[in-house]
């Protein structure tokens, strides 16, 4: 298994191209976000932020309100990639902090933006299942039309993408205990829900509010979501698709700066 | 030795933790094919220079360079360079020991067609491979910090870094890992090892930098840092009995400049062990007793850790008064008035 002992006495690396760095980071990417899905998909607060979470939220905001299903179908997508996504980066961050395998992460031969995709995947991952819940149940159950079944995989995607990436963000935030950064991002995460057209549909909110529902990283997934499932959105699902991408590149940007922070702080 | 052999080059090395210094200054080198021993007491400054030279933490000045590349400005090239065992065996519990590796593997870009084999390999070398299916959080401590180790060499890296890879562990495993690092070293890869046991460093470093308190003390072979310490000679004597008043009479023996209780043995500080020998067997006559052993003892790494680290040894302790000797403390000073 030595073999190579001559060679390794003068430590030499060979040359690699762009590319072949971009595909085996890409791999890297991947092995990071499948093992985080063992790892992790069972753990507690996963299971109760990110499973139960967006559906509490939505039986406790919305019975006995008169929603068209379609509607009601809508903002439960919105409500699961969410909170779902942006579970994930909260719990497995600071856990890989703590037990300090994350270490182990950031000592291998893969650039820090990698490690936080491959997290950001993972979050991805768990929105997107979870929002399979309300899409089968309203397709299966309810008999929901959806008005541009495209555009509303281009919405699970970006929002998922771009909410677990908030969730980096989140988790990012140099601390090693998982309900110290938990906590502060649900609080942070809830108010939202008021002012992104949520539970208070945008055309129907205070001037006041919808000038404030712009600052919301959720108005343009629940927009977009309006727009795919009953065609009824308010602000433009071309603004809705160049905004999810662009607040993902925004929070993985502020991640790696958190990120470079820590090491320079020692956590 | 041209300054490009060196595969690890660390230079005026300093970290702050707010307004703590926890390294202060820190310069050496390591030259490919080493083993190079970190030995300190704890609250030292290992880890934290184990994790600036990994790249895991920025120096607060100074600067680190793995196999010609600087840590700073080349992090991914020095990091394909290494591998890294730190202090606690940050393994997933959650995983078998078999994902553990395969895990590794991908993360460190070993090709496909060489993880299988290189697994089971290693499982093999650290005792694993029967429980290779049973999840980590089941394995005892020294199966982790075995699994740990494997997973640190999944990809052969030529420098591994092993942050007190023995301490907390039985004799039995502490031995198969020091074996494994021998095995590793004679196969060319560099070790640095930090460590605050002195047999270990002694036995496993081709040199040995001592640090204490942030600072370094001493850079060289174990050996030769004996050698600097030839006035701490000592006699080692075991009798077959031997009373409360045994230490006094022994302090009192010419020559003797210290005397400690080790254990069933007396350990007698003397620059002149030869002429101190023939006394021993005049005193045992004298109170009835055998001797039972006689060892004549060099200085050892321990005596020039204990004097570089600021503690008491041997001779400068016995000319100071108390010093370090362990035995009859409390009732010292009576017996002395006898
Ligand atoms: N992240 C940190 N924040 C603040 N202080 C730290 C941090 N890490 C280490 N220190 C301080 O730096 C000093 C050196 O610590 P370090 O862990 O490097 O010692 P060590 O030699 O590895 O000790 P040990 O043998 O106990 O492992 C200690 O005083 C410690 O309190
Ligand atoms: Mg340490």
């Amino acid at each position: 298994m030595y073999e190579t002992t001559a060679a390794r006495r003068q430590p030499e690396i060979g040359v690699e191209g762009p590319l072949e760095r971009l595909r085996a980071e890409a791999g890297q990417a991947l092995a990071i976000a499948i093992k985080d899905v063992r790892v992790y998909y069972l753990t507690p607060p996963m299971v109760m932020f990110g499973l139960l979470m967006p559906f509490f939220m939505f039986f406790s905001f919305s019975v006995g309100r008169g929603m068209g299903q379609e509607a009601s179908l809508a903002r439960l997508l919105a409500l699961t990639t969410f909170f779902t996504a942006s579970s994930a980066g909260p719990v497995i961050l600071p856990m890989e902090r703590r037990v300090r395998t994350f270490d182990r992460l950031l000592v291998a031969p893969v650039s820090l933006i990698s490690v936080l995709l491959g997290k950001s995947l993972v979050g991805t991952f768990f929105g997107l299942a979870v929002a399979m819940v309300p899409l089968v149940g309203g397709l299966l159950a309810f008999g929901v039309r959806i008005a541009d079944p495209l555009l509303l995989a281009a919405a699970l995607l970006g929002s998922s993408l771009a909410f677990a990436a908030l969730g980096i963000l989140f988790g990012s935030v140099p601390a090693q205990n998982p309900g110290s950064i938990m906590m502060p991002s649900t609080l942070v995460r809830w108010p939202l829900l008021f002012i992104s057209g949520v539970f208070i549909p945008l055309r129907e909110m205070d001037p006041w509010a919808r000038a404030l529902s712009y600052a919301s990283p959720l108005t343009y997934a629940q927009d977009l979501f309006d727009y795919a499932v009953s065609g009824a959105g308010v602000q433009g699902a071309g603004l809705d698709l160049v905004v999810l991408p662009a607040l993902l590149a925004l929070f993985l940007l502020g991640a790696l700066k958190l990120h470079g922070l820590s090491r320079r702080m020692g956590y | 030795m041209p300054p490009d052999e060196f595969v690890i080059d660390a230079r005026e090395l300093v970290r702050d933790f707010g307004k703590a210094r926890a390294v202060d200054g820190v310069s050496f080198a390591v030259a490919a094919g080493e083993v190079f021993g970190f030995l300190g007491p704890n609250g030292a400054g290992k880890t934290t220079t184990v994790r600036m030279l990994t790249t895991l933490l920025e120096p607060t000045s100074g600067r680190v360079v793995i196999g010609g590349f600087d840590v700073d400005h080349q992090p991914y090239q020095a990091r394909r360079l290494i591998g890294l065992v730190p202090e606690e065996a940050n393994i997933y519990t959650e995983l078998s020991a078999w994902d553990n590796l395969m895990f590794s593997a991908r993360l460190y870009r070993v090709p496909g067609d060489l993880r299988d084999g290189r697994a089971t390999e290693l499982l093999r070398t650290f005792g694993l491979h029967e429980k290779r299916h049973i999840k980590a959080q089941l394995y005892s401590k020294g199966m982790r910090r075995r699994l740990s180790i494997a997973m640190a060499l999944i990809h052969e890296p030529a420098i591994l870094f092993l942050d007190e890879p023995t301490s907390g562990l039985d004799v039995q495993s502490a031995l198969a890992i020091k074996q494994i690092v021998r095995e590793l070293n004679a196969r060319g890869t560099t070790v640095f090892l930090t460590t605050h046991q002195i047999e270990e460093a002694n036995q496993l470093c081709d040199r040995v930098a001592i640090i204490n308190a942030d600072r370094l003390a001493a850079v060289d072979s174990p050996e030769r840092l004996k050698q600097t310490m030839t006035s701490v000679q000592a006699v080692e004597v075991a009798f077959s009995g031997g009373g409360p008043r045994m230490e006094s009479v022994l302090r009192r023996l010419p020559g003797v400049t210290d005397v400690a209780k080790h254990g069933d043995k007396w350990r007698l500080y003397t620059p002149d062990p030869p002429a101190l020998m023939p006394l021993l067997f005049d005193l045992a006559g004298q109170w009835e007793l055998q001797v039972v052993s006689l060892n004549t003892l060099g200085p050892s790494l321990e005596d020039v850790f204990l004097r570089l680290t600021g503690q008491k040894v041997g001779p400068s302790a016995g000319g100071n008064g108390p010093g370090t000797t362990g035995a009859g403390k409390p009732g010292r000073g009576e017996l002395r008035d006898v």
